[in-house]
């Protein structure tokens, strides 16, 4: 690939990427999140079309306008959300679409021989005439990766594949993977994380912001090499005044554990203060236990184990609302799914938190004046650009997005703010002004815990910083007294190293 | 910090309220997909008649006049409209909620029983205790018949749709049972109670029509919903939920309470439903009284994508249609049963509608 450029409103995602592959290997694509590799992915695959830009494929130029095009050439991909049929067994769902038709009939027999073919050539074991939905997720990956050599595809990117398995299954996939590779096949490997580049991968690409910052055999470097070179430098182009006066404990988590939705421990014995008057940053890579964190302070979901005070109130077993009266306010992680609702207007999303009190409701009755007149005030003092207030949110532009949530969340200077990646896909000024608006609430003694995946921004903006691997709190630090390296090697489970 | 900070000019931040430009639009469109939806129907109804060899507009102007042309024809619309309002509104709100009811049925049918269960019991209490008491009875059985459903859904994820629809099947077999076995009235050729006592039947309003006070009821339930649904914090709990479930639980709405409290005033409103067919039209519970009058209710709600002003025209207009097509039937010899192939249409084309709802659904579990 070569220049490849995209932007999106607001970001360039992809800046004149160049990226080689060579044949038979498993190339790692590493970055951050938001370095841009799955952009990059997505027009290797014809989801995106990059605004410049070529794409060459065995020495000579292709085009790939859709998926469909990318499956003709040979190239495949599996992505982190498995795109199976849950009712439809093993082998139906690795010839969908692309079924084997003789007299205009689906060929079952031929079919079933082809697949089972592929399955012994590549070493697989898996029971194909089981329902999808009966099989473990390590195992429904491998059918995703089937589907790809069954459409006799040449390269495979897989995006983050083990974001999703357990470390039994994560072992297995390297095993295919290396099988795959013996087999002539090329395999292209987004991920985060330097220990499977360092123990899968025969070349890596690093991406951060959009950029390629550089290209290694993967056998040359060590693993802290890799992780500065995807943390990269500090960039030191703002940098907000530290904390003046640190106050009482307003947020206390003692040894909390919680369970995620896959049953498995994502938070294990976490426990820190976030006092008045200091905004404390969470670093750490994606998955690390952070949503987990995020929902277990708004009470969504119940730790395990473990207690949680808020204003010196143990709020263990509050309701997410009982959590907010005491004077918590959250920035959800995902702006569409949690913070706001698409489908009604701006009056209405900013209300959701504080509809049942005075003034906009007595008794059963919900007022709209009020309601309107709120929504005005966040729209002014926010600088939220829109055409009415009765606008439907869906759109607004990212920015003015977050910005709704922003207000909502701050406007009447929450005791307690956790913000969880409140600058993602920002523009610099919008991100800017979010940051700005954390200082200031910070100044005037708010608790700010921060979780963001920008350590840039992390080390602008925290008075604190702890680290989160997998699920532990594994380092504190204050931002001027340490760098990047030292942050970035906790967050990958270096510990010792420093 | 505050001098940094890009303000815009206040004037030009300052947006007008009022401007519901982007609103108008909408209802004149969800108003005129109704209309051609209907429209539709219409037109296929008449190439039904004109295949079985009869005359379209006859038959149209027949059923136009024996819904409308007099008074006892308007009142007989009005009757007719009368459980629809209640079931229409039920399903209504359920769906707005994204939660598939369908259980609206056998509490219509148990709220039926109930009423006819008071008013041949304590027959010597006067109108004024015992018409309440029927009507509470009812919407309390309704509302409880519809809770279980509602624990299933939001404590253990069973799916509503499949526990109603089959908990509907309970509920009119066993209300079967009560007048076959338990109430069972020798010498009756069918399966129905005693008789309510006179104090518990509800006033007609203009005779010899069977229309009664209980439509009044009906068309205070479909403005106190209108009402709900846009002005209270329960009718923007339920929109929110519906709109975006993740949302409302991120906000500190308690989703759990919402999907119960939504299944439950259905389940009122089925049960209301049916103690005013028993109080007011039959004077007795009948079994099978009902005949899918909670799915009539899907119907509209479909028809109109779950707005309550939009249920409260389109049953009347239902009303219209069941009620002029027996005069039709006699008048031009178009079978009744074309009001059915109008209503099957109208269905196809809101399953358009039902569908995209359940791939919602089905996206968000």
């Amino acid at each position: 690939m070569k220049s490849i450029t995209k932007t999106f409103p607001g970001v360039i995602a992809n800046d004149k990427i160049d990226l080689e592959v060579a044949q038979g290997s498993i190339h790692a694509l590493l970055g951050e999140n938001g370095a841009g590799k799955s952009t990059l992915m997505k027009i290797l695959y014809g989801i995106y079309t990059p605004e410049e830009g070529k794409i060459f494929f065995n020495g000579q130029e292709i085009r790939v306008p859709n998926p469909r095009a990318a499956i003709r050439l040979g190239i495949g991909m599996v992505h982190q959300e498995f795109h199976l049929v849950p009712s439809l067994t093993v082998s139906e769902n690795i010839a969908l679409g692309y079924e084997l038709i003789r007299n205009g009939l689906v060929d079952r027999k031929a079919q079933r021989r082809r697949i089972a073919e592929i399955i012994e050539h590549f070493g697989f074991k898996l029971p194909l005439e089981k329902p999808i939905a009966e099989l473990p997720v390590g195992v429904q990956q491998q059918v995703e990766i089937i589907k790809l050599l069954y459409r006799k595809a040449e390269i495979l990117i897989l995006d983050e594949p083990t974001s999703v398995l357990t470390p039994q299954e994560v072992d297995n996939l390297f095993g295919v993977l290396q099988n795959l590779r013996e087999q002539g096949k090329t395999i292209i490997y987004i991920t985060h994380k330097l220990r499977e580049v360092k123990k899968i991968c025969d070349f890596a690409t690093i991406l951060r912001r959009g950029r390629v910052v550089g290209r290694v055999r993967v056998a040359d470097v060590t693993e802290r090499e890799l992780a500065n070179l995807m943390v990269g430098e500090q960039v030191i182009d703002y940098i907000f005044p530290r904390s003046g006066q640190v106050g009482e404990k307003k947020l206390v988590l003692e040894r909390v554990s919680a369970i995620d939705d896959r049953g498995i421990l994502a938070l294990k014995e976490v426990t820190f203060t976030v006092n008045a008057g200091e905004i404390v940053g969470v670093a750490g890579v994606q998955g690390s236990g952070q949503s987990e964190l995020v929902e277990v302070i708004s009470g969504l979901i119940h730790p395990a184990k473990g207690k949680i005070w808020l204003n010196g109130k143990d709020i263990t077993r509050a309701s997410p609302r009982q959590r907010r009266e005491i004077g918590l306010a959250i920035i959800p992680e995902k702006r569409k799914e949690q913070g706001l609702n698409l489908n009604t207007n701006v009056v209405e999303n900013v209300i959701s938190t504080r509809y049942y009190k005075s003034p906009f409701s007595r008794w059963l009755t919900l007022f709209d004046r009020p309601a309107e007149k709120f929504a005005q005030r966040i729209v002014s003092e926010f600088s939220i650009t829109m055409s009415s207030l009765k606008s439907k949110v869906e759109n607004l532009s990212g920015g003015n997005q977050q910005k709704v949530i922003v207000g909502r969340e701050m406007i009447e200077q929450p005791d307690v703010l956790i913000a969880a990646y409140p600058t993602r896909g920002l523009d610099v000024s919008a991100a800017q002004f979010v940051r700005e608006t954390m200082i200031r609430r910070r100044d005037q003694g708010g608790a700010i815990l921060l979780i963001s995946a920008d350590l840039d921004e992390l080390f602008a903006v925290s008075d604190r910083i702890l680290i989160l691997y997998e699920g532990q709190i594994v380092g504190e630090t204050k931002p001027d007294e340490t760098s990047f390296e030292k942050v970035g090697l906790l967050m990958t489970g270096h510990f010792h190293a420093s | 910090m505050q001098a940094e900070l890009p303000h815009l000019d206040p004037a030009a931040s300052q947006i007008n309220v009022e401007d519901s430009a982007e609103q108008i639009p909408s209802a004149i469109l969800s108003l005129s997909r109704m209309l051609l939806t209907l429209f539709i129907a219409l037109l296929m109804g008449a190439l039904v008649i004109w295949i079985s060899g009869k005359n379209p507009v006859e038959a149209y102007r027949a059923l136009l006049q024996a819904s409308l042309g007099s008074r006892t024809a308007i009142a007989n619309s009005l009757l007719a409209a009368t459980p629809i309002l209640f079931t229409g509104m039920a399903a209504a709100i359920a769906f707005r909620a994204g939660i598939f009811n369908v259980g609206v049925e056998g509490s219509l049918y148990l709220g039926g029983f109930a009423a006819a269960w008071v008013g041949f019991t304590f027959t010597t209490l006067p109108p004024l205790l015992i018409i309440p008491l029927s009507l509470l009875t009812a919407g309390i059985v309704g509302g409880v018949w519809c809770y279980f459903p509602a624990i299933l859904r939001s404590r253990l994820q069973v799916d509503e749709l499949v526990t109603t629809i089959l908990l509907n099947y309970v509920a009119i077999l066993f209300t079967e049972y009560l007048v076959n076995g338990p109430f069972l009235v020798p010498g009756l050729a069918n399966a129905m109670s005693p008789q309510i006592s006179e104090s518990a039947r509800l006033l007609r309003l203009l005779p010899p029509s069977q229309l009664n006070a209980s439509f009044l009821f009906a068309l205070l339930a479909a403005l106190f919903t209108i009402y709900l649904m846009t002005r209270t914090k329960f009718g923007y709990e339920i929109r929110m939920v519906g709109d975006n479930p993740q949302f409302a639980r991120w906000s500190g709405i308690n989703v759990v309470n919402v999907i119960e409290k939504v299944m439950v005033y259905g389940g009122i409103f089925g049960g209301l439903a049916g103690a005013g067919q028993v109080m007011g039209v039959h004077y007795r519970f009948i079994a099978g009284f009902s005949s899918g009058l909670a799915f009539t209710g899907i119907t509209v709600a479909l028809l109109v994508r779950n707005s309550p002003l939009g249920v409260l025209l389109a049953s009347l207009l239902f009303g219209m249609l069941r009620s002029g097509s027996a005069t039709m039937e006699i008048m031009t010899d178009v079978p009744r049963d074309l009001i059915r192939v109008l209503e099957a249409t109208i269905i196809f084309f809101a399953a358009i509608e039902f569908g995209n709802l359940l791939w919602r659904r089905h996206r968000e579990h």
